[in-house]
């Protein structure tokens, strides 16, 4: 680390519209910063993120020959990179930059408090002035990426990203638990909006990923370990049949672990008649010219359908979320079914047919004379099961009615819900997990397809609750990113890592035990040992540094020195911090 | 410009555009993106929030749009519209027709003097003609590239722009250009645009000042708006204490044209029956629906908070009629409350009219230009659900984002990554 000249201080205050100049006096926090230490430069800009605002930073940058900027503006979450790369295009080193973050802790919160908002800013801006006099400049680095991916899961998603890699010329390693490829898809006999069974959809894909000489398969097996990081990751999969362990090099993940369909016990007399399937064993339901009654083998007159089973219920965790594709199943089953069947009612809370051609089978349900009829969501059917009879009633909202039904088949399309080990898969990789139990992917709006995990992509219904055709999108665009990854060949990671200083180690392990990311490992090679940290694996959390008790562990960038420094500038004025009096 | 195997095409500069743009550039290829408007951010630039997560939308969007600009291996054309496509998968050769926009690009640095001497003043279409604009003038403050543009139309030739200009960027002679562009593979991303909601003259829209539509409002509750992000009526105004939401106009209705659902105005409504109540906790908010479709992930929680922490209010029905007061600018709803069969005429003070989308200005021109079908809906036709569903007809040209039917933006973003995904593998064959 190497200490820089003299610190020229240059602060950049944003408006950011109205978003904090609406509350905060930023003209006056950008006049207070000029009197502070080492400033040499201050101003306040409408939006600092803009391109006028960036090249304002790198203007003022050449002009006052600054060598650190602090840019009050929002929270760096999102504009960090932003700014980094604008004073390092201006030659100053990434690291050297500190931002304040005036709307979300600001602004934002303290709305009806303009005046103590701005004192609130005033002290922010000072801190952060405080902690870029003494921040250290930090080296940029690189790792590889190995030119080969993991992709966990072999359904549709799993099947598509691999072949979409392995086209471009990039090594697939395709590990899927089950002994044959396809996922849900390949059961299906019906598949919408397409005409085809989800075996013909699935069929041809195996064929090609079989076929494919740079995509390697391993059915019947599991990741057991994963460790190493971006580019570099180390991965053991165990044969489930043979017990046999191999280990792989990989650079890029995807995890397409999908989703597996609710088997409502405890809804709607489920279990309680075989009469009464789920959507997806209807699906499975081998095809023939008529549908028949599983319990007696009869032909199926009427047919019922409950949609929203198991999905859309504020406050039952992990079945809060639709499942999204129901809907537009359940309308293409029915107006399919309709041609046979003499009776097909559908019980439905909104019928959600958002996708291309999901209207049209809803129109074409309903032309077919299927019956839909809308159940209030506070007062859910009531089935029940008499004499190995199906009997259902319920409230018809749009008439204000009471109805009853004896379907001959009562089918619940239930939610698509998290596979029972997606608790497991996501501790192997790290990743975080939203209230519909899926995987949070690494921004909902912008990066859908990416994770917190750097190198870890997911995809398909791994995600969330998605078709087969959105699944396949999805797949696609993971293998943009794994790609992206590996035809560069090199990422750039983090220098804001702990290090720990060999001296001052006592080999007490209390840094390995705690650090969430599994970063830290004994040196054995000298004695006595002590810890290390493998920098492309540190988060930066500082958890290390904050419990090693012999203080032999530094976190760069966020330095004792440097958060003292922060605390002492809001505590002090600057005359006691020099040594003299209170003002 | 670079060499013709390696380089893609993209038409149109919006998010699932600039998405495609990156992961192809991520992979070392060249990128040209071709845009209509004078900067790339398409509508998710106009946008206030974003549902589900009420994020900022500018704030969300800006690091990509400086990403797009900053990246070596992106070329952006703005103000620029496909001319000719020859040629095929792996080798086409592009006409692109590049308009003049009086600006010196390489000048200009966006100091905007220009604008402040420039005496004529124009609706904004980035704010839907709800603000001002001069006539030269950047569409929004993050415009990219941050250059200005001269609006021929309503300029005067006044030349006080010309001598304001320290630069000398500005030149009011300067002529359409052809640029040609060699490409391996080509992205249609062309987005889509909203349903003219004065279509419904029973709704209003058009007849009636406080009768506004959804991106209208998007700019009157945005801070760099023409209210400065104050919820107001621009006839009079007063801060609009009720407020309702006419939803699927223009959508799930085959007798204007447009059977198809928009699949983003569920959502995007509920999002501006929130930020209503943000910034009116006051107000009474109402949703008239026919279905509530919040299909996506988080959307059904947030419908959820909607009802239960804000206190919107939704009902069931289509909105038979908007009708106005005489005097103070106030609306009346007629509904059938389809949950109650009741017949009710709610009073608000502001209405807004929820449109569908539908397929961009231009759309069969370039359709035929690049020689693709298209839906009846008049979209692009989409070679097959689950083996192409960002694939067309042409193995080298491929869609993404609304250009082939309504998306919302994670989803957009997601075909955006596909489609360049598959562009590569062209690439990268052409480069063996």
């Amino acid at each position: 680390m190497t200490q820089t000249d003299d610190p020229r201080i240059g602060v950049f205050v944003c408006h950011c519209g109205h978003n904090i100049a609406g509350v905060v006096d930023v003209e006056a926090v950008a006049k207070m910063a000029e009197s502070l230490p080492n400033v040499v430069f201050s101003c306040d800009e409408m939006f600092m993120c803009s391109d006028a605002g960036q090249q304002l930073i790198r203007d003022k940058i050449e002009e006052h020959n600054l060598n650190r900027v602090v840019v009050a503006s929002c929270s760096p979450r999102m504009h960090e990179p932003t700014f980094r790369r604008v004073v390092e295009e201006a030659g100053v080193n990434r690291y050297l930059f500190d931002q304040v973050n005036l709307r979300e802790h600001v602004s934002w919160c303290h709305t009806r408090q303009p005046e103590a908002a701005t004192e609130k800013a005033k002290d922010l801006v000072k801190m952060s002035v405080a902690r870029a006099r003494v921040l250290e400049d930090l080296p940029i680095k690189t790792v590889k990426v190995l030119a080969t991916t993991l992709v966990v899961g072999g359904g549709i998603a799993g099947l598509r990203a691999a072949l979409d890699i392995g086209d471009r010329g990039f090594d697939v390693l395709l590990v899927e638990k089950e002994s044959e490829l396809g996922g849900h898809v390949a059961k299906w006999t019906h598949l919408f909006p397409a005409d085809e069974s989800g075996a013909e959809v699935i069929k041809p894909l195996i064929k090609d990923v079989k076929a494919h000489k740079r995509i390697t398969t391993l059915t019947n097996s599991k990741v057991i370990e994963f460790d190493g990081y971006i580019g570099n990751f180390e991965v053991t999969v165990e044969n489930l049949k043979t017990e046999k362990k191999q280990k792989f090099d990989i650079g890029t993940v995807i995890v397409a672990t999908g989703f597996i369909p609710f088997r409502p016990y405890g809804y709607f007399a489920y279990g309680e008649s075989p009469d009464i399937v789920t959507l997806a064993e209807l699906q499975e339901l081998a095809p023939s010219d008529q549908l028949l009654k599983p319990s007696d083998g009869t032909p199926v007159k009427k047919i019922a359908f409950i949609g929203c089973v198991g999905s859309r219920e504020p406050g039952v965790k992990g079945h809060e979320h639709c499942s999204r594709h129901c809907c537009a199943a359940t309308a293409k089953a029915a107006a399919d079914l309709r041609e046979k069947i003499e009776e097909v009612l559908i019980l439905y809370q909104d019928i959600r047919t958002y996708g291309k051609g999901h209207e049209e089978f809803y129109r074409l349900a309903r032309r077919r004379h299927v019956i839909f009829s809308k159940f209030p969501r506070d007062a859910k059917p009531v089935v029940t099961v008499k004499n190995s009879e199906v009997h259902m009633s319920w409230r018809d909202v749009l008439a204000d009615r009471e109805l009853t039904f004896q379907p001959d088949l009562l089918v619940l399309a239930t939610a698509m819900i998290p596979p029972e080990d997606i608790a497991e898969t996501a501790k192997m990789f790290s990743l975080t997990r939203s209230g519909d139990g899926f995987f949070n992917p690494e921004h909902i709006k912008l990066a859908p397809l990416t994770t917190h995990t750097a190198g870890v992509m997911i995809a398909g219904a791994s995600q969330a609750a998605k078709n087969a055709s959105e699944s396949v999108i999805d797949a696609s665009g993971a293998a943009a990113k794994a790609v992206g990854l590996m035809a560069k060949g090199e990422v750039e990671i983090e220098s804001t890592v702990s290090h720990v200083l060999s001296e001052l180690c006592s080999s007490c392990h209390t840094c390995i035990t705690v650090c969430p990311y599994g970063a830290i490992n004994m040196d054995e090679t000298v004695d006595p040992p002590v810890a290390f940290v493998t920098e492309a694996k540190c988060r930066g959390c500082g958890t290390c540094a904050s419990a090693c008790p012999s203080s032999a562990i530094i976190m760069y960038h966020s330095t004792d020195n440097q958060i003292m420094t922060m605390v002492e500038a809001y505590l002090c004025s600057p005359a006691q911090l020099e040594g003299g009096e209170p003002q | 410009m670079a060499k013709s195997i390696g380089n893609a095409l993209i038409v149109g500069g919006g998010v699932a555009g600039m998405q495609a743009a990156l992961d192809i550039a991520a992979q070392g290829f060249g990128v040209c993106i071709v845009e209509r408007s004078p900067s790339i951010g398409g509508r998710m630039a106009m946008i206030d929030k974003t549902f589900p997560t009420l994020d900022c939308s500018a704030c969300i969007l800006t690091p990509k749009l400086s990403e797009v600009l900053r990246h070596p291996n992106i070329t952006i054309l703005t103000n620029s519209e496909v001319g000719s496509v020859s040629g095929k998968a792996g080798d086409y050769k592009v006409r692109i027709l590049k308009k003049a926009r009086y600006v010196d690009e390489e000048k200009c640095s966006g100091c905007g003097d220009c604008a402040t001497e420039c005496p004529v003043e124009v609706p904004s279409e980035f704010d839907q003609g709800l603000g001002f604009r001069k006539a030269i003038y950047v569409p929004f403050p993050q415009a990219t590239p941050n250059v200005y543009t001269v609006d021929m139309d309503n300029c005067i030739m006044c030349n006080r722009c010309v001598k304001v200009c320290e630069r000398e960027a500005i030149d009011l002679e300067m002529v359409d250009e052809i640029v040609e562009f060699d490409a391996g593979a080509i992205i249609v991303a062309t987005g889509a645009q909203l349903f003219d909601v004065s279509a419904y003259p029973r709704l209003g829209y058009s007849l009636y000042d406080n009768v506004i539509n959804a991106m209208e409002f998007e700019r009157l509750v945005n801070a760099a708006g023409p209210t400065g992000g104050h919820l107001i009526r621009l006839s009079d105004g007063k801060v609009p204490m009720s407020i309702g939401f006419i939803q699927c106009v223009g959508a799930r209705d085959v007798q204007k044209g447009v059977p198809y659902c928009s699949r983003i105005c569920c959502m995007y409504s509920i999002k501006n029956a929130v930020m209503a109540m943000e910034h009116n906790p006051d107000a009474k908010v109402w949703v008239y629906y026919a279905d509530i479709r919040a299909f996506g992930k988080g959307f059904e929680e947030f419908y959820e908070m909607a009802k239960a922490r804000f206190g919107v209010r939704f009902l069931r029905g289509r909105v038979a009629e908007v009708m106005q007061g005489t005097h103070s600018g106030n609306l009346v709803v007629k509904v059938e409350d389809t949950e109650t069969s009741e017949i009710r005429l709610i009073e608000h003070e502001m209405v807004i009219v929820s449109p569908g989308m539908i397929p961009p200005e231009g759309m069969s021109k370039l359709a035929r230009k690049l020689g693709l079908p298209m839906t009846d809906d008049g979209y692009i036709k989409i070679e097959h659900s689950f083996f192409g569903p960002v694939a067309t007809k042409d193995p080298g040209v491929f869609v993404c984002g609304m250009a082939d039917g309504p998306k919302d933006i994670p989803d957009s973003v997601s075909a955006g990554s596909a489609a360049a995904m598959k562009a590569t593998i062209i690439l990268a064959k052409g480069e063996e």
